[in-house]
This record gives structure tokens, C-alpha cells and sequence, in this order.
């Protein structure tokens, strides 16, 4: 954690080579986080890209008392968060449109993914593309533990009801 | 929490996509080009006002203020659009003075800053909100000549094909703040004051960095625990 740290000094001081090392280690984990919130692959990477052009410009004003991993996070879920507003006004609805070519498994999920409420999708997005523990996510959305769990808990049981029911229909 | 099913579900949904080469080096041209963009639009503004707000917006040379008070407003729309262009803001509170407006032109501006943040309307939308549906073509000039531009958001009535039509700064301007206004967010909470505001409002000004949230709605804030700012009022937007 430490040589990241480093790396985030770098950055700091405009050094390319240590920004592209940390787009390296991340950029994968990041476009998966942002791929499950927002559906489409294009939205996802538009996503990651304005999220890391944040953390590049802003690399000055990262706190060393930081992770690194949840200072992303927290940057790209900003992002995430605020395209998903801009849906909802666009199209009175959350919903990201479901892609015909993912397996049943999944096109069942995403719709029912739909029905969950933004910042419990959040969560859920965070927690099993990186198995972030409950105080990371805490902190990556600025609330308690208690509260993570109550979320992560709701959403969780809105989607099991959605999966026994034969899909979300 | 219990493992279950959901668990294994979810587990193999969220794996994790494989990285982008090239990520970083397209990231890496996006900062070199958005640092210029914004501080030379800002640098071809000329701002004038009277003491009830901001009367004129022009690319040209414009008088300036006549009074102190005046000044410090012309100062106040400076720093707002700055902070607008840098996608740090996404509502203006400096008043704005249309007394030497047209009324028909005043209808015309008052309907056009109904339309939120980051949305766009055509301008048969105006005509008919205005009641006079028949009247695109005069809606159409009645924008064009729209004193404050930028703080009354013409640049966000199209065409009805989704066309942009014409902008007092071009067009291209026009789609160069339609871009900014996507990627701007409209609610952000502070994580240790755990209140909700606008993206702009002065509280979020003095925000650390590393305390900032972005929420899709007010509702969703409220939901995890933040109150909405008495200032702002972000509910209201």
C-alpha cells in the first residue's frame, strides 16, 4: 500500500509513467465497477476515463490517510452515480437498458439490479467487484458501517425476491 | 451477512472486466486539452451590470459597470461562469436585470431557464410553454439576442430534429457547454457535515475534495443519512 502511496506522489508531481503504472493496476477493476453500474460498455469506459482524468488533475489533493483503491473508487463512483441521475431525467426511469447477448443468468440480474435503489446499487457494485469490506465502502460513500449494511441487506433481499419470482418482470 | 445464492450470482456478475492499454494515454491527452478549454472561453467574455444584476453578456467590448455595486456583480457572474466552464458549478446565483428587455423576449428567457441542468428542450417547447406555439421563428430570435447567455441557459433549446440551430458564441460554443453539462454533476453531500447541496452552492465551495459525494437525487442522499442544505435548497432544483 505503501509504494502506491508513492505512486500517488508521483502522479502528484505530473509524473505520466507513475499515473499510467496506477491505470495499470486499477483500470480493469474500475471499468468492471463502472461497467455493472452503468450497462453499456461505452458509457463504462467514458465513465472510468473522466474518473481517472479527475484523480490525475486532482492527484494534488489526495490525503496519504487515504487508500489509494478507495480514493478511486470514491471518484469513479461520483461519476457513476451522477450519469445514473442524468438517466433517470432523460428517461423517468433508472433502468440501464438490458444488452440481448448476456446469458440469462445475468440479463435476469440486470433487470433486477434495476429495482434497486442507487446508492444500495452502489454498494453491491462495489462489494463484489472488489470485495471491498464494509469499512471501505463506508468511507468510498461517506456513511456509516451500520448504514452499509442495512443497504447492502436491502438490497440484497429486493433482489432475491426479484430472482424467485422468475426474473424481474 | 449470510453467503447464499444471491451471493454466488452476484460474485460472478461483477468480475472484473480486463484492463485498457491505452487507457492512461488517452486519459493523459483529455488533461492536457481540458485545462486550455475552459480558461479561454472564460477569456472572451465581457460582463456588464447595473446595481439589480447582470445586464449583458457579449463576446465584445462592453462599458463598464457604472457603480461600485454593479462592479462587484459584473465579479460575481466572472467567477460563477469560471466556475461553471470548469464543471464546478451547476446552477448561477448572481441576479440577473432584464428591465430593459422586451416582454415577449422576457417570456421567452423566463421559459428557457425552466429547463434543468444538463437537459435540452426544442424550440417548439418555448413556443408552446409561452403560448404561442406558432411562434418558433420568434423564439428562435428572441434567443439569439438573449442578454445573458450562459446564465439564461439558451444554449439549451434545439431543434426539434435534435439539430443545434444558432448560438450568439457559435455553435460550437453551444455544443461545447451541452458536453460540459453532461459530465457536470447537480448534487454532491459532504461526508462530514452529511449535507446535500448543489454542485456550486458556497457551502460545497469550501468542501475538501476528499470529503465530496455525488448523489443522484436528493431522496438518495436522504436515504443514506444527509440532510438537503438550507441554502441551496436542493430539492427544489
Amino acid at each position: 500500500m505503501d509504494e502506491e502511496r508513492r505512486l500517488m506522489a508521483q502522479v502528484a508531481r505530473g509524473d505520466e509513467a507513475a499515473f499510467t503504472d496506477l491505470v495499470g493496476r486499477y483500470g480493469g477493476k474500475l471499468l468492471g465497477v463502472a461497467r455493472r453500474l452503468l450497462g453499456s460498455r461505452a458509457d463504462a469506459e467514458d465513465a472510468v476515463q473522466r474518473a481517472l482524468l479527475q484523480c490525475y488533475l486532482g492527484a494534488g489533493t489526495y490525503r496519504a490517510e487515504w487508500a489509494v483503491s478507495t480514493w478511486l473508487y470514491r471518484i469513479l463512483t461520483n461519476v457513476c452515480v451522477d450519469e445514473l441521475r442524468r438517466r433517470r431525467t432523460r428517461s423517468g426511469e433508472l433502468d440501464p437498458p438490458a444488452r440481448p447477448e448476456a446469458p440469462g443468468e445475468h440479463l435476469d440480474l440486470r433487470r433486477a439490479l434495476g429495482r434497486v435503489p442507487t446508492e444500495a446499487r452502489v454498494l453491491l457494485a462495489l462489494r463484489y467487484v472488489d470485495g471491498l469490506s464494509y469499512g471501505e465502502l463506508a468511507r468510498i460513500r461517506g456513511i456509516s458501517i451500520n448504514t452499509v449494511k442495512s443497504q447492502l441487506q436491502r438490497g440484497k433481499s429486493l433482489l432475491r425476491t426479484a430472482l424467485t419470482k422468475g426474473g424481474a418482470a | 451477512m449470510k453467503t447464499d445464492h444471491v451471493d454466488e450470482i452476484l460474485k460472478r456478475y461483477f468480475q472484473p472486466d480486463a484492463d485498457q492499454s491505452d487507457l492512461a494515454r488517452r486519459v493523459l491527452q483529455a488533461a492536457r486539452e481540458s485545462a486550455r478549454d475552459a480558461r479561454r472561453l472564460l477569456d472572451t467574455i465581457a460582463i456588464n451590470a447595473t446595481t439589480r444584476g447582470v445586464s449583458l453578456i457579449r463576446a465584445e467590448r462592453l462599458d463598464k459597470p457604472a457603480t461600485a455595486a454593479a462592479r462587484r456583480l459584473a465579479e460575481q457572474a466572472r467567477e460563477e461562469l469560471g466556475e461553471y466552464f470548469e464543471g464546478k458549478r451547476a446552477f448561477f446565483s448572481v441576479p440577473v436585470d432584464l428591465s430593459a428587455t422586451p416582454d415577449f423576449q422576457k417570456k421567452v428567457l423566463a421559459a428557457a431557464s425552466r429547463i434543468p441542468f444538463g437537459e435540452v428542450r426544442p424550440y417548439a417547447w418555448v413556443a408552446q410553454r409561452i403560448g404561442h406555439p406558432r411562434a418558433v421563428r420568434a423564439v428562435g430570435t428572441a434567443l439569439g439576442r438573449n442578454p445573458v447567455p450562459f446564465i439564461v441557459p439558451c444554449h439549451r433549446v434545439l431543434q426539434t430534429g435534435g439539430g443545434l440551430g444558432g448560438y450568439l458564441f457559435g455553435t460550437d460554443v453551444k455544443s461545447r457547454l451541452l458536453s460540459l453539462e453532461r459530465h457536470t454533476p447537480v448534487f454532491e453531500g459532504c461526508t462530514s457535515t452529511r449535507i446535500v447541496c448543489r454542485v456550486g452552492c458556497v457551502h460545497g465551495r469550501h468542501m475538501r475534495p476528499d470529503r465530496r459525494v455525488v448523489f443522484a437525487s436528493v431522496a438518495d442522499a436522504r436515504s443514506i443519512g444527509y440532510r438537503p442544505c438550507k441554502v441551496c435548497r436542493p430539492q427544489a432544483a
